[in-house]
C-alpha cells in the first residue's frame, strides 16, 4: 500500500479518494454530468415522472447487476439471470393469475425458482468445472425455454394496481392522489448497504473475493472454495428472482422468449461500477453506480431525440470505455 | 385454466377428427393433407386465437397440422430453421407467417422447386417468386391501418389548430421488417395524410427512415401536422416504452397510435407515471391495435378511444382450408379477414367479441 502513494497523484492519494476509489467517483461525476446534459436539453427529462419512470427500469437491472457482481468478484460469470429473470417472473405470474395462489407465495416461488437455477449454475461451474461463461449460457438457453414452457408460450400479466392482490407494486411505487413515490429505490439501497457488508465484512463474502483473487491460494489456505463459489451464483440465482418480481411489477406483460440480452445490461452496468472481469475486484455500490449510468442513456438518449441505433451504439461505446479504464487500471497494478 | 382446456379439448377434437369427422363435414377428404404451419410464436395471446381456429378447422376437414412458432418475435433466424424443417418434412401444405419476408425467400423458393403449395397468413409475403403463395388468409393490414387512421382523425380532428401551430402524431411501432406491422403504419400515414390534406393540413414525416420514405403520401417541410414513427432498437418492453414517454413528453403530441400488441401494452406501460392518455381536453388521444387483457382494459376504462381487432380466430381456420384446398389441386385465391374497431362502448357486442382475448 504504501508503494502506491508514491505512485499516485495528489488526487488519488487524498485520503478520502482513495477510500471512496477513483472510479467510483468518476462514475458519479459521469451520472452527474449525463443528468445536468439531458436536462438541459429536454424540459421534459427535468420533469418528475421521468425521473420515476428512470427508477422504475433501473430496479430490475439493479437487482440482477447486484447478483451477477458475486460472481464477477469470483472470477466467473453468470449470463442467466436475464433470460432467468423472465423465466421467474412467468412462473411466478403464472401461479398467482392462473393457479390463483397468494401473491406472497408467488413472489416466494419466483426467488426460490431463480436460487434453484443458481444452484445448478453453481454445481456445474464449481463442482463439474464447467467454464462459467460456457455453463451460464446454457442455463440461459434452458431458462428461455423453460419459460416457454409453464406458460404454454403465452405471455402473462402480473396483477394490475388496482386489483386486489395487486398490493406487491406498492414495494416499488407507491401511486394516489396523483402523487408517486418510487419507493423501490429504498429497496435497492438497503440491498445494496446489506449486500456491501456481506461481501466485505462477512468470512463468506471475504471469501467470494479471494476466490476471485486466487483460487489456488484460496483452496490451499483450507476454505472450502466449492461452496463459497456455489453461494456467489446461488446470490446471483436469488437477486434474478427478484428482479424478475421487479420486472413484473413495472412492465404490462412478460413475454416468453424474451430476456436475451438483458444480462448485458446488468453485467456492462457491474463493470462500469469498477468491478473487474478477471475476478477479485469490485464492490455493490460500484455496481448501483454503474448501473445507473445504464439507465440514464437508455432513459435520457431518446429524449434529445437520438434514433433507437445510436442509443445502442453511444452505450456501447461508454462500455468500452470502462472496460478500457479497467485495463488500464490492471496494466497500471502489473507495473508496481 | 379454462384457456387450456378449451385447447386440449380443440387437439383431442383435432385428433378425432382426423379419424372420423372428415367425411360427414366436407365433400372433400383431406384425411391424407399433412399442413406445417409456421406462426410467429406464441407470445401474444392473438396467436393462441389463430391457433385455435386452425385446430378447429382442422378436425373439421380431418387433416393433420404441425403449428409452430419461434421463441420471439425477433428470432427471424430460428423461424427460417423452423420453415427450412418444415420443407424438408415434405408436407402436402405449408401455411407462413414470415417475420421477415426477405429472410424467408431462398426457404420459398426451395418450397416451390419441391412443389410444396404455400399460403401466406396473418402478414403476406409479398416479392415471393411468381406463384410460390398459393393464396393469403390475412388481415389487410394497410386497410387496418387505415381505419385506425380513420377513428383517431375523428377524434383529434377539431383539435388541430388553423393557424398553422405544429401538431404532432405519434406512432409506436414494434419493428420496420414485418409486413403487417409496417403496413398497418403505412395504412395510417397515407390515410390520416388524405384526411389532413382534404382539411387543408399538409404533413411532415418524421422517425424511422422505412416508414418516412415507404409512405405514398404528400408532404411538405414546413407542414403543420408532423406524424412522426418510432421503432425500438430491440423489442423489448422497456425501449418501447420509452419511445411512448419520448412521444408522450413532446409540447406539440396530439395522439398516439401503436400498431400491435406489443406497442399497445407499451403505450400502457409509458402512460403508467405521465398519466396522459384520456379523452378530455388536455390530454393525449390513445389508438391500439389488436387485445388481451391489458389493451381491452385500457379501452373499457377509455385510457383509450379505441383498438382496431383483427379476426384471428378466422385466420386460423382459413390459412388451413385453404391449405387443404391447395395440397388437392383445388383453385385458392385471397382471404381477406377483415378487421373491426372496438371502444368501450361495443366491446361486448356479439359481433365483436369474439375476436378479443384476454
Amino acid at each position: 500500500m504504501g508503494d502506491n502513494n508514491k505512485k499516485g497523484n495528489a488526487f488519488t492519494n487524498n485520503p478520502i479518494v482513495r477510500a471512496i476509489g477513483v472510479q467510483k467517483i468518476v462514475v458519479v461525476l459521469v451520472i452527474i454530468i449525463l443528468a445536468l446534459f439531458f436536462s438541459a436539453m429536454s424540459p421534459a427529462f427535468r420533469k418528475y415522472p421521468t425521473l420515476v419512470s428512470l427508477f422504475d427500469y433501473s430496479y430490475y437491472i439493479s437487482f440482477m447487476a447486484i447478483g451477477v457482481t458475486f460472481c464477477l468478484i469470483t472470477g466467473g460469470n453468470d449470463l442467466s439471470i436475464g433470460t432467468g429473470m423472465i423465466c421467474y417472473s412467468l412462473f411466478g405470474g403464472y401461479l398467482i393469475t392462473k393457479m390463483h395462489v397468494p401473491v406472497a407465495v408467488g413472489m416466494a416461488a419466483t426467488i426460490l425458482f431463480g436460487m434453484a437455477i443458481g444452484v445448478i449454475n453453481g454445481f456445474l461451474v464449481a463442482v463439474l468445472d464447467i467454464p462459467p461463461f460456457i455453463a451460464t449460457l446454457g442455463t440461459m438457453m434452458v431458462t428461455r425455454g423453460l419459460g416457454s414452457i409453464v406458460t404454454g408460450g403465452m405471455s402473462i400479466s402480473w396483477p394490475p394496481a388496482n386489483a386486489a392482490n395487486g398490493w406487491f407494486r406498492s414495494i416499488f411505487k407507491i401511486k394516489g392522489d396523483g402523487k408517486m413515490l418510487p419507493v423501490g429505490f429504498l429497496l435497492v439501497l438497503f440491498l445494496v448497504i446489506v449486500m456491501s457488508i456481506f461481501l466485505n465484512k462477512s468470512r463468506p463474502g471475504r471469501y467470494i473475493i479471494a476466490i476471485g483473487s486466487n483460487k489456488e491460494a484460496t483452496r490451499l489456505s483450507g476454505i472450502k472454495v466449492v461452496k463459497y463459489q456455489m453461494l456467489a451464483y446461488i446470490i446471483s440465482g436469488f437477486f434474478a428472482g427478484l428482479a424478475g418480481i421487479a420486472y413484473g411489477a413495472t412492465f404490462q406483460s412478460i413475454a416468453p422468449g424474451t430476456g436475451a440480452g438483458l444480462e448485458l445490461d446488468a453485467i456492462a452496468g457491474a463493470i462500469i461500477g469498477g468491478t473487474s472481469m478477471t475476478g477479485g475486484v469490485g464492490t455493490i455500490s460500484g455496481t448501483l453506480l454503474g448501473v445507473f449510468v445504464m439507465s440514464l442513456l437508455k432513459t435520457g438518449l431518446p429524449f434529445i431525440g437520438l434514433q433507437a441505433n445510436w442509443q445502442q451504439i453511444i452505450t456501447g461505446l461508454v462500455l468500452i470505455v470502462a472496460i478500457f479504464i479497467d485495463v488500464l487500471k490492471n496494466k497500471r497494478a502489473e507495473r508496481r | 385454466m379454462t384457456k387450456k382446456a378449451i385447447m386440449t379439448a380443440a387437439l383431442a377434437a383435432a385428433m378425432l377428427g382426423s379419424t372420423i369427422g372428415a367425411a360427414t363435414v366436407s365433400a372433400e377428404d383431406y384425411s391424407d393433407v399433412n399442413i406445417e404451419i409456421i406462426s410467429k410464436g406464441f407470445q401474444h395471446q392473438y396467436w393462441q386465437a389463430v391457433l385455435l381456429g386452425a385446430n378447429n378447422k382442422a378436425a373439421e376437414l380431418g387433416c393433420t397440422i404441425n403449428f409452430v412458432g419461434p421463441n420471439s418475435e425477433s428470432d427471424i433466424a430460428d423461424q427460417v430453421q423452423m420453415l427450412d424443417s418444415a420443407i424438408n418434412a415434405s408436407p402436402s401444405a405449408i401455411g407462413l407467417a414470415a417475420l421477415d419476408t426477405e429472410a424467408c425467400l431462398d426457404s420459398i423458393g426451395k418450397a416451390q422447386a419441391a412443389g410444396i403449395p404455400i399460403i401466406g397468413f396473418d402478414s403476406g409475403v409479398p416479392g415471393a417468386p411468381e406463384g410460390a403463395i398459393w393464396a393469403n388468409a390475412a388481415t389487410d393490414n394497410y386497410a387496418a391501418g387505415e381505419l385506425a387512421a380513420e377513428k383517431t382523425y375523428e377524434a383529434i380532428k377539431d383539435r388541430i389548430p388553423t393557424d398553422g401551430t405544429v401538431v404532432r402524431i405519434g406512432i409506436l411501432a414494434q419493428d420496420a421488417t414485418g409486413e403487417s406491422v409496417v403496413n398497418r403504419g403505412l395504412g395510417f400515414i397515407d390515410k390520416m395524410a388524405e384526411f389532413l390534406k382534404a382539411d387543408g393540413h399538409s404533413v411532415k414525416l418524421e422517425g424511422n427512415d422505412k416508414y418516412v420514405n415507404d409512405a405514398t403520401c404528400e408532404t411538405s417541410d414546413d407542414a403543420d401536422v408532423i406524424i412522426e414513427t418510432l421503432v425500438p432498437s430491440a423489442v423489448t418492453s422497456e425501449l418501447s416504452a420509452i419511445d411512448c414517454q419520448t412521444l408522450l413528453n413532446k409540447d406539440d403530441i396530439i395522439a398516439i397510435y401503436g400498431s400491435n400488441q406489443h406497442s399497445g401494452e407499451a403505450m400502457v406501460t409509458g402512460n403508467e407515471n405521465l398519466m396522459k392518455f384520456g379523452q378530455d381536453e388536455g390530454q393525449i388521444i390513445g389508438v391500439a391495435f389488436d387485445s388481451g387483457a391489458v389493451i381491452k382494459a385500457a379501452v373499457a376504462d377509455g385510457t383509450f378511444i379505441g383498438a382496431v381487432t383483427q379476426a384471428p380466430v378466422s385466420i386460423g381456420e382459413h390459412v388451413v382450408e385453404l391449405a387443404c384446398k391447395a395440397a388437392h389441386g383445388e383453385d385458392v385465391a385471397d382471404v381477406d379477414t377483415g378487421c373491426q374497431w372496438y371502444t368501450a362502448e361495443n366491446m361486448e357486442d356479439p359481433e365483436i367479441a369474439p375476436n378479443l382475448y384476454d
